[in-house]
């Protein structure tokens, strides 16, 4: 398993290597890196999960970006020249800028692995992939349900520019913009829309619905669409069906956020930090996985 | 109606730079300024022609990407006029709708893609979610704890649309804020 983004760290330098818990910190290759939104909350759900499971920690690979594009550019040029030879079973794109001719030879060069990786992105990268024309290879996005506005707008090259019609009442109208994504070529073949109603789709048709618990406050919470992608990588990884690691991840991170009894002003670190007492609980029941 | 025109105008060269935009200028030395000025800050852009319909004294457009407008806006303003910046496709202006959620100490506002959050009583924004760009997280750190009224603006420090909208949430917040505050 592999995940690729940047980290809100000017000059920090391309970094490479297995993630390791270190207190409330995570380290990869020497460097000290804080829970936060974005793609440290997504590679410390993933490594919940993965500890839980008893499988290796992730390997990551992470530059420091504030908005240049400085560290996506080193990410995907790295990704581009190495993904051969690195050869992830599982490999997950996060935050990046989106650079569509970047993406374009990230596919490019993707094509040549085999075998071929199962391809996760969020964020900016599931922003590149739709506007590089690679969404339908993709193997799952986790989009909200501005982003699945986006997906499904043909003309859109990122959310801050999809038609108002689509946008006003995304919330209500989900399944119907799920159908349209997949007739634009702006879905991946797995969906996990995020929301209210988190909707698992493969290819095209709803095939789960999680309501509940539904704690409301999650929304508020930068960092908690980005531990439900880690823990979608990680099932992944662990060889379960991508629609089943879907609905899981799902069911954990709502799961998570009921116990950590969230407000709006909680950190995304206090929900991972539920993730596993909620596994040892319930992990079992919901996967057949039943670990000691 | 000047923006229908340069929809049809942009819509044409659409389908090569489907994440590209067009700063417009009304003279080709601005357009050639600005190529300077964008790239001495390292910015991915070149010079093409306008399309046609656009071409009334200005034969010099510059394609950039357009999830850099708000970098490329800042990096302009003041030093190049500039007509505006346009996607080659699809809307002509970022969304502009804000969406208010209440809980009972906090505010939730939505622009977009993009979340922020602030306690009722103190002003403090307490959270940041959504969006996919990487100043997000950075933005989150410098944003999250301060007063809406002293927190750096994201349009200032960002460079991205997200950071565009996350302004634009936090512009609906203050204005929330100071009609809390006055009453």
């Amino acid at each position: 398993m592999l995940i690729a983004g940047t980290v809100p760290v000017t000059d920090m330098p391309l970094i490479f290597g297995r993630v390791e818990k270190e207190g409330k910190n995570l380290r990869v290759d020497g460097h000290y890196l804080p829970c936060t939104q974005g793609t440290m909350a997504m590679v410390s759900a993933a490594l919940a999960t993965t500890c839980h499971l008893g499988l290796e920690p992730p390997r990551v690979l992470l530059a420091g970006d504030i908005g240049t594009g400085k560290g996506s550019r080193l990410i995907y040029q790295y990704l581009i020249e190495h993904i051969e030879e690195l050869a992830p079973r599982v490999l997950a794109l996060h935050y990046c800028l989106p650079i569509v001719t970047l993406m374009q030879k990230l596919y490019t060069a993707i094509e040549k692995c085999r075998p071929r990786p199962v391809l996760i992105a969020d964020a900016g990268s599931m922003y590149a992939a739709k506007a590089a024309g690679v969404a339908p290879h993709f193997d799952i996005f986790t989009p909200d349900p501005s982003e699945i506005a986006f997906l499904a707008d043909p003309e859109a090259v990122h959310p801050a520019y999809i038609s108002r019609h689509l946008f006003e009442d995304a919330f209500a109208r989900v399944p119907e913009l799920i159908k349209r994504a997949y007739a634009n070529g702006g879905a991946a073949k797995c969906l996990l829309v995020k929301g209210a109603v988190d909707y698992i789709v493969k290819d095209g048709v709803i095939v789960d619905e999680i309501k509940e618990p539904d704690v409301p406050q999650m929304e508020c919470i930068g960092g908690t669409g980005d531990t439900i992608t880690g823990m979608v990588t990680a099932f992944t990884y662990a060889e379960l069906e991508l629609e089943q690691a879907a609905s899981i991840s799902a069911k954990a991170n709502r799961a998570a956020g009921q116990r950590a009894n969230p407000t709006p002003a909680t950190s995304v670190a206090e929900i991972i930090d539920q993730l596993p007492g909620v596994f040892r609980e319930n992990l079992c029941s919901w996967s057949g996985i039943c670990t000691r | 109606m000047v923006l229908s025109w340069l929809k049809k105008s942009l819509e044409a060269r659409a389908g090569t730079a489907d994440a590209r935009g067009l700063v417009i200028f009304t003279t080709v030395e601005e357009a050639m300024k600005a190529e300077k000025v964008l790239k001495k800050a390292d910015f991915d852009c070149k010079l093409v022609a306008p399309p046609p319909d656009m071409r009334k004294g200005c034969d010099l457009a510059l394609e950039i990407d357009l999830v850099e407008q708000t970098a490329v806006a800042r990096a302009l303003t003041g030093k190049v006029s500039f007509m505006g910046i346009y996607p080659f496709k699809g809307e002509m202006e970022p969304l502009q709708v804000e969406k208010v959620t209440r809980f009972a100490e906090h505010i939730m506002i939505k622009s977009g893609n993009m979340k922020l959050v602030f306690d009722i009583k103190t002003g403090g924004i307490v959270n940041i979610s959504g969006g996919g760009c990487p100043d997000i997280p950075y933005l989150y750190t410098r944003l999250v704890g301060t007063h809406l009224a002293a927190a750096p603006r994201p349009k200032d420090e960002g460079r991205t649309l997200c950071a565009l909208m996350l302004d634009r949430a936090l512009e609906k917040a203050l204005e929330i804020w100071k009609g809390v505050a006055l009453n």
